[in-house]
């Protein structure tokens, strides 16, 4: 034993040496395991033990001891107690961190107790090697992590057979046999469930039963089919969008609709239908918009990152700059983070933005890494085309618009400041001379010409006197109008002439006389009036023209008040003349071609400053002439004409679709985005027990570090382009290594057709997690997945409903079911299938589908089934004012607008998922509050009255219509003394009563 | 893994154990499942046995949307009084949701005594002051995010973000239901619309859908959502519900006979029965009609008046809230185990809730008379009663108010510190714990400040419940209403 600390320190020392000085006899060194275990164990272990690590730290083994901890590692350093974090807190030295804490129920350490602590960490912390009674655990050493394993007998076909083989197996090792395999009834009712979400129509039931082929062969038909029927997509992506927790509200506070959000749901709904191998719609979803360029599925896929809630309060009306905009940013990237680890790797992430992941190998360095990958991101609408061309003119049009636009504001921005307080004040002074500057005392406006596309396109107006006569000068009077904030001078040319001839066409060396305005730009005139002196002119035409258009809106218009032309004596030779142009919109009162000779203009109005305004004009074109360099003004120009040139390329195409999706933002206000810094990511900081105030460490983007299979930290060429972040997480997690990525999907498939997963935790592989019922299936079934099938997922339900497994009974024999209930109760081990509650869609469907109303119009915006009310804040989703016989709602409730804070009441009573919580399997339940829905909600009490409508229609007499209800409702003939009950209730109480029953039986909402 | 014993208070059940007995799968998703299957929420007694012996057996919870203001209400603060109108100094920098950080402002109304233990308490809530010797103040709660949203979710389930099962969730699943003939968590909404978040307050989240909040509105055509046919039913008639009632049953019990082994199908058939009785037991325990005058008077219900001033007034917010608190008193007293009570609607305009930017006397003004005047009715009628000794009551809000003004009149968003107060089973009356500082801006001792998880805690313990030990493992992890967090405040409890 060393007496000396073994990295000693000059404090050490000192205090060892004052020992030494004042005590009689060298004291006995502290012994670890009989003197500081037990305080230890007395006070700490509670949190810091076998049981709990709070904050990652633990006290009963040596090397996480000293070295680790989340937030004050080392926590002990050896030779210097009052250096170690853990004296400071078991002394109370910091309030806020006082050990055991003041509120806990454990006992506080007496003043012999830290004495003996301390002594023990300046005599250097000593803890022998081998005394720790806990164990470490290597957190890889978990069945998930591990490489897919190949089974013993490799290259086992892959056939259903082999599946069953696997099944039959475990089954055997418990002395427990399969079921017998279920009818053609059965199995035509499951399948259609299973695979379309509806049940088989009386047409389909007939031909499953009737076809004279083995059952085998009719049954793979079947199988084909179903798979081949676009239903089949709209049911299987119900289950995906309960995975993404897709929905069409922000949630929270201010819920309101994501009218764009239903592009993502069509296009899950078509990647299944068409069968999209399994990497390439992961890849879509994550990345889609860079490793798919220009594709419609790889922009609408994007609609998964942006599936879940959204604060708007928290990203709209807080700036990002403040600790609540903070939070709501950090829980929106977790929601993304989540969201994605959680779907395809099934991984509980979430856990490590605390503290490091207390059971699984994921570090907080992990997670934040995997946080900056999504760091440019913001939900937001995202515009595109089906046309890939197209998408990217727009793109490369917006990107330059907004290249040029910044280019533009620097530009003004830099003349001003030159400029200085001269500047501002004349500004100010031509903003409250425009104000001052009157509108129109009359209706009649002017005259307007057609909109033009570019300012240099040429307009004029011309006026016929009737005659050929002498003209001194002519007096155009410019106009006003409110439209766009222009008000004074709206639609007066920046460069214009004026002529005189006596050829109507103005041809060339026929006019007569001219003056010209069209050499530079003209100052804004506001409403005044521009006199122009003609030097012995003569003619019986006069015209104006204008060579540089004034903008409107986006587009270039000429506009003028009045024309007058005057002789000497001023008498106005315009009057009771004959206005042409060369193109016009009539619009009277306003715009007339008359009004250019009705004598109103506002430059009439007494009072106008409008000289004023014309001079403050030209005073602040020459005060920027004067400041500018010329270089600097000409730059101006050009930018400023390149960007009209966008604009009106941009305005000349066609509207792109919208879908709403994670995505760079674009924003103003409170809610920027990154867009305005070029998309550039924003930075990242490993955020200490997870609290934004406490920032440490930038990280960068990358995966979980441990899975060595996988490269932990991305290789992105150029750190800011965030699509590239996007695209190495996307191959990531597809990565053929990715043990978890193929893993998680046929669990996903397994459970949806048995009503249970291989492992029953489909989002949560990890240590908290379950462990598969029979790994080694699970393990061939994701090799076939990934390599025989290419991860069609089309083959892998082939695979499964194809197997004796799926096709046999619900119902055991009474021997199996008696064994198994000591050593397989809950039948994990497959001795029957499972029957199955229908899921609230399906129940939905079903209803609809047998009363005859089910509209099976695929796509597009969704159905509302509520009434908003007061939109204009947090909408009320009013579901009680829907008219359940509005034939809108008749379509399938994939297509339903999915409300995340008001969820739909009939839907959420049977269990449909909340759209704010990632669902991987939804809860069944059966209540009173279920009871009554089902008896009295308006979709089933309407739908009752058409199902009997419907049975009028197709069965004449009462027995007739019995024997058709049940078939349509429960797919088999009822019996005898069924009918009998059936008839004589309608009998007594009407059809749509009977109707009712029906869709209330057990058998209506189960399925065998 | 956990051994089952840790699992939940639950009382395994032979089923429980068959499945432990399986290949250590979660547990407790299955053991959700099965309660579902053998209606627990429904059916009194089933297998829910406490940790120890609870002193409260019923929960209210009163919710005031909006955030309420602690120092216009009950936390008196003479410094604010003293220093009306001088420049506000909070001795660091702070951040307010609107910036509302102008002059001090003093509370809008006078405070004085109550009761033996001479609590200070605003005029506008003088009609709590009889009942302040019950109560127990709690003046240094904390907050996470002055956003409403998140704010309104932290208090109501814990979580600042959605998709986390309420309070009245978690109890009813922990305990079950007193009363197989109403449903065992009864919410009771703002009649003017739902506060922030809508129903996701009281969600079931992960948790059956049973435990949800079943909203009820007292007096309305429809209190209950599908309590009976909707309209569109006309067919339906009493004579023809109770004939396919029967026949439904013989149905249902052929094919459940043909099925032996899956009690799912009994216990639907079971749900059927339940329902049929919740439709006479729920119009039963909503009809105030019978209640004496006087009982009314005393909480504020005009019963028959129709006509209201279109400006908020304290008489109509009495009636409103008195008819919510006299409807939670009837269904506690028939067996509903949890009741959660609105004030406050959405942040629309003109204001009918607690979110006083603008103006607090003229919000709070009416909103808190009338609350104090209601739940005062409720606290004494319980008492008198016998009730209120195993009922526990509960008044919060989001967050709290700053003791500057925004405005001059208004106040901006607190969530550094705010009050709630308990009452009734277990709680110690007349007692106040954890203090504000001497503004109400945060808690005098900042290192100790009191959470939510602390309040829950607090309840689900004097509900017999360990609040480390009612979880339910979802998405890899074992929730529990308190996250990782939350102590019994024991200087609250008798």
């Amino acid at each position: 034993m060393t007496l000396l600390p073994q990295r000693p320190s000059i404090l050490a020392l000192v205090f060892l040496s004052g020992v030494g000085l004042s005590a009689a006899a060298t004291p006995t060194p502290v012994d670890f395991v009989r003197e500081v275990r037990p305080i230890l164990e007395k006070h700490c272990y509670d949190c810091h033990g076998p049981e709990k690590q709070k904050s990652g730290y633990r006290l009963d083994l040596k090397q996480i001891a000293l070295h680790e901890g989340d937030n004050h590692a080392p926590n002990i350093v050896p030779g210097a107690s009052t250096r170690s974090p853990l004296v400071r807190f078991i002394t109370g030295a910091e309030s806020k961190m006082m050990m055991p804490p003041v509120k806990s129920s454990v006992p506080k350490l007496t003043s012999t107790d830290l004495d003996t602590l301390k002594r023990w960490i300046d005599e250097g912390a000593v803890w022998p090697e081998g005394v720790d009674v806990a164990k470490t655990e290597d957190r890889m050493d978990w069945w998930a992590f591990k490489p897919l394993q190949q089974v013993a007998a490799a290259d086992l076909p892959t056939t259903s057979e082999t599946l069953d083989t696997f099944i039959q197996r475990a089954l055997a090792s418990k002395g427990l046999t399969q079921a017998s395999l279920a009818d053609r009834r059965t199995l035509i009712r499951r399948l259609s469930y299973d695979l379309a979400g509806l049940p088989p129509s009386s047409e389909e039931l007939a031909a499953f039963l009737q076809d004279p082929d083995s059952d085998a062969r009719a049954y793979e038909r079947l199988v084909d089919r179903l798979l081949a029927s676009p239903r089949y997509g709209e049911r299987w992506a119900r289950h995906w969008l309960d995975v993404v927790h897709y929905g069409e509200t922000h949630g929270y506070d201010k819920d309101k609709p994501r009218n764009n959000a239903w592009p993502y749901r069509d296009y899950v709904i078509r990647a299944f239908n068409e069968d999209r191998p399994y990497a390439r719609f992961a890849e879509e979803q994550i990345a889609g918009d860079v490793l798919f360029p220009g594709t419609r599925d790889g922009m609408e896929a994007l609609g998964f990152i942006a599936a879940g809630p959204w604060d708007l309060i928290g990203h709209a009306e807080v700036p990002e700059s403040k600790i609540d905009g903070k939070i709501a940013r950090h829980l929106d990237r977790d929601d993304m983070v989540q969201n994605t680890l959680g779907t395809f790797m099934s991984l509980t992430v979430g856990c490590a933005q605390c503290h490091n992941h207390k059971f699984d190998p994921i570090t907080q360095e992990d997670y934040y890494s995997l946080q900056a990958v999504f760091a440019a991101l913001d939900r937001a609408d995202k515009k595109y085309y089906t046309d890939p061309v197209l998408t990217r003119k727009r793109t490369e049009l917006e990107y330059q618009q907004r290249q040029l636009s910044d280019r533009q504001k620097k530009l003004e921005k830099s003349l001003q400041d030159k400029a200085g307080p001269e500047l501002a004040t004349l500004d100010g002074k031509i903003t409250e001379a425009r104000k001052a500057t009157k509108g129109n005392a009359s209706p009649k406006f002017g005259y307007h010409s057609a909109l033009a596309a570019t300012r240099d396109e040429v307009k004029w107006v011309q006026v016929d006197l009737g005659r050929a006569v002498a003209v001194d000068r002519v007096v155009v009077a410019p106009c006003y109008d409110d439209f766009n904030g222009i008000g004074a001078g709206f639609g007066f040319p920046v460069r214009y002439r004026v002529e005189v001839s006596d050829d109507p066409a103005f041809a060339a060396g026929q006019v007569k006389a001219a003056v010209h305005r069209d050499a530079e730009d003209q100052p804004r005139p506001g409403t005044a009036l521009q006199t122009l002196k003609l030097e012995s002119a003569q003619g019986r035409y006069v015209r104006f023209t204008a060579t540089r258009l004034a903008e409107r809106k986006q587009d270039y218009m000429l506009a003028l008040a009045e024309l007058q032309v005057l002789d000497e004596q001023g008498n106005n030779l315009a009057t009771g003349g004959t206005v042409t142009s060369r193109d016009v919109i009539e619009a009277p009162p306003r715009w007339a071609r008359v009004n250019l000779i009705d004598g109103v203009a506002p430059g009439f109005e007494p009072g106008n400053e409008s000289r004023l305004l014309a001079d403050l004009e030209a005073q602040r074109k020459s005060l920027l002439a004067k400041h500018a360099k010329p270089e600097d003004l000409k730059e101006l120009e050009v930018t400023r004409e390149k960007v009209e040139r966008i604009n009106r390329e941009l305005s000349a195409m066609p509207a792109p679709q919208v879908v709403y999706a994670g995505t760079v933002h674009y924003g103003s206000g409170t809610f920027t985005g990154t867009g305005p810094s070029g998309g550039k990511p924003r930075p990242i900081a490993l955020l200490k027990r997870g609290d934004v105030k406490t920032p440490d460490k930038l990280m960068a983007p990358g995966g979980i570090a441990a899975f060595d299979a996988l490269a932990g930290q991305f290789a992105c060429a150029n750190a800011n382009d965030e699509g590239a972040r996007r695209v190495a997480l996307a191959q990531w997690i597809t990565s053929r290594d990715n043990p978890l990525f193929w893993r998680s999907m046929v669990n996903r498939v397994w459970q949806y057709h048995f009503g249970r997963g291989l492992v029953d935790t489909p989002n949560d592989f990890g240590r908290m997690g379950g462990t598969p019922s029979h790994p080694e299936l699970l393990d061939w079934l994701a090799r076939a997945f990934r390599d025989d099938l290419q991860g069609s997922v089309k083959s892998l339900h082939k695979l499964i409903v194809m197997s004796r497994t799926y096709r046999q009974l619900s119902d055991a024999a009474p021997q199996v079911a008696e064994r198994a209930a000591t050593v397989d109760a809950d039948n994990r081990l497959l001795w029957r299938q499972n029957r199955r509650k229908l899921e609230a869609e399906a129940v939905r469907d079903a209803i609809l589908s047998v009363s005859g109303r089910l509209d099976l119009t695929m796509g597009g915006p969704s159905f509302q089934d509520f009434v908003i009310e007061k939109p204009e804040h947090s909408p009320h989703y009013q579901y009680h004012l829907h008219d359940p016989n509005d034939p809108r709602s008749h379509r399938r409730s994939i297509y339903r607008f999915i409300v995340r804070s008001q969820q739909q009441p009939f839907m959420t009573v049977l269990d449909c998922a909340d759209p704010s919580m990632r669902v991987d399997r939804r809860n069944e339940s059966l209540s009173p509050l279920q009871a009554l829905a089902m008896l009295n909600n308006g979709l089933t009490v309407a739908m009752a009255e058409h199902f009997a409508k419907r049975l009028e229609q197709e069965a004449s007499d009462p027995e007739q219509q019995m024997q058709r209800a049940m078939s349509l409702a429960l797919g088999r003939e009822a019996t005898g003394e069924e009918v009998t009950a059936l008839v004589a209730h309608a009998a007594q109480h009407g059809l749509a009563n009977t109707c009712r029953l029906i869709l209330n039986l057990n058998e209506f909402t189960f399925v065998d | 893994m956990k051994t089952p014993s840790m699992l939940s208070p639950r009382t395994l059940s032979r089923r429980d154990l068959l499945a432990a007995s399986g290949q250590g799968f979660g547990l407790l998703a299955l053991g959700s499942l099965l309660q579902s299957e053998v209606l627990q929420a429904a059916a009194s007694g089933e297998g829910r046995a406490p940790m120890r012996a609870p002193r409260a057996k019923r929960v209210v919870q009163l919710f005031m949307a909006g955030a309420a203001s602690h120092i216009d209400l009950f936390d008196y603060k003479p410094a604010l009084i003293k220093h009306h109108g001088e420049p506000s100094d909070f001795g660091e920098a702070v951040e307010a949701f609107q910036n509302g950080l102008g002059p001090w402002k003093k509370p809008v109304w006078d405070f004085k005594a109550y009761g033996g233990s001479g609590k200070m308490l605003s005029e506008v809530v003088a009609p709590l002051g009889a009942c302040v010797d019950d109560m127990a103040f709690v003046h240094n709660l904390v907050g996470k995010t002055g956003v409403h949203s998140q704010g309104t979710l932290l208090q109501a389930t814990g979580f600042n973000l959605p998709g986390f099962p309420g309070m009245g969730s978690w109890v009813s699943y922990g305990l079950g239901s007193l009363s197989e003939n109403l449903p065992s968590f009864v919410v009771l909404p703002d009649h003017r619309g739902f506060a922030s978040n809508g129903p996701k307050n009281w969600d079931a989240a992960f948790l059956p859908s049973q435990h949800a909040g079943t909203i009820i509105y007292p007096g309305a055509e429809v209190p209950i959502a599908d309590l009976y046919p909707h309209k569109a039913g006309s067919y339906v008639s009493a004579k023809s519900e109770s004939a396919g009632q029967d026949l439904l049953t013989r149905l249902n019990r052929q094919h459940a006979a043909l099925h032996g082994g899956d009690p799912r199908l009994d216990s639907r058939i079971r749900s059927y029965e339940l329902a049929a009785k919740m439709q006479l037991a729920a119009p039963e325990a909503l009809d105030i009609s019978g209640e004496p005058e006087r009982i009314k008077e005393m909480y504020g219900i005009q019963e028959h008046r129709k006509v209201w001033p279109t400006e908020i007034n304290p008489a109509e917010e009495a009636d409103c809230m008195g008819r919510k608190c006299l409807t939670a008193r009837r269904l506690l007293e028939r067996g509903v185990r949890f009741v959660q009570i609105w004030s406050g609607n959405d942040n629309g305009f003109p204001r009918r809730n607690w979110d006083s930017h603008e103006d607090v006397e003229r919000d709070h003004g009416p909103l808190a008379w009338g609350m104090a005047k209601a739940v005062s009715a409720l606290i004494l009628d319980l008492k008198q009663r016998g009730l209120l000794e195993d009922t526990l009551i509960l008044w919060t809000t989001e967050f709290g108010r700053m003791p500057s003004t925004q405005g001059g009149s208004g106040r901006d968003h607190n969530p550094y510190c705010f009050t709630n107060w308990l009452c009734g089973g277990g709680i110690q009356g007349g007692v106040t714990y954890g203090e504000s500082d001497q503004w109400g801006y945060k808690p005098l001792d900042r290192d100790h400040p009191t959470q939510v998880y602390d309040i829950h805690a607090t309840m689900l313990h004097l509900l017999g419940i360990d609040h480390e030990r009612l979880t339910v493992r979802h998405n890899g992890i074992d929730r529990r209403l308190t996250d990782v967090h939350g102590h019994v405040v024991r200087e609250l409890l008798t």
